[in-house]
């Protein structure tokens, strides 16, 4: 029962035409599924925070809760 | 603007890999658009030649198989045939070994090539009294 003779050349290249375009595809929705899941949220919820920050406000809340060392709080 | 950009590079580098792998049957290297693509059969026997010096020194022997180890082929039992009468005229049993170990692995996942090659190679490996890994019992780890 002799052996066929196999398939000797190419085959690394026969598995990189098949396996790079999966795993650039792959990569890609990697980063696609990131950039919407992850840091569109991030952003969105930023923009919302600041959209009605008042600073001035918030300055105050601290300055009467003491922390500054520069400015007392109003009592004082 | 970043997200078209991205896509563009992309889908280029996509269709890059598709088309780089140009020649299917010759050499995986040296893809040139310009110059002549040497045939299969031109490579082997250039390498059977190279092999069939016969005041090839070790080093060269060495060189040879180093690299034909690195194209993406397992080479072909012409081309071994010839590196171990290599060997033999070296006295070097030792490569002679290593050589079939080094094809074995060669072929990676592809099971069916090193039984066919040592079918091919047994005459050569009986008449220049060559063991295998398998009979010295040193391809298991």
């Amino acid at each position: 029962m002799s052996l066929p003779k196999p398939v000797m050349r190419g085959l690394l290249a026969k598995r990189l035409r098949f396996h790079l375009p999966i795993a650039f595809t792959l990569a890609l929705t990697a980063a696609i599924a990131f950039k919407y899941t992850v840091t569109e949220p991030r952003k969105r919820a930023y923009a919302d925070f600041y959209k009605q920050y008042d600073a001035v406000k918030d300055f105050n809340a601290m300055r009467e809760a003491g922390v500054f060392e520069s400015v007392q709080p109003t009592g004082k | 603007m970043l997200r078209a950009v991205f896509r563009l590079t992309a889908t280029g580098a996509r269709s890059l890999t598709r088309s780089r792998p140009c020649y299917s049957a010759p050499l995986a290297f040296r893809c040139y658009s310009h110059g002549k693509v040497e045939t299969d059969e031109e490579f082997d026997s250039r390498w059977v030649t190279y092999f069939s010096k016969p005041d090839l020194d070790a080093w060269e022997l060495r060189k040879g198989m180093n690299t034909l180890i690195g194209y993406d082929l397992v080479p072909e039992p012409k081309i071994l045939d010839s590196a171990l009468r290599a060997c033999r005229r070296l006295n070097d049993l030792a490569s002679a070994i290593r050589i079939l170990e080094a094809v074995k692995d060669k072929a990676g996942p592809h099971k069916d090539i090193y039984p066919y090659l040592i079918q091919e190679l047994k005459p050569t490996l009986a008449e220049l009294g060559i063991s295998t890994p398998e009979e010295l019992g040193i391809d298991k780890l």
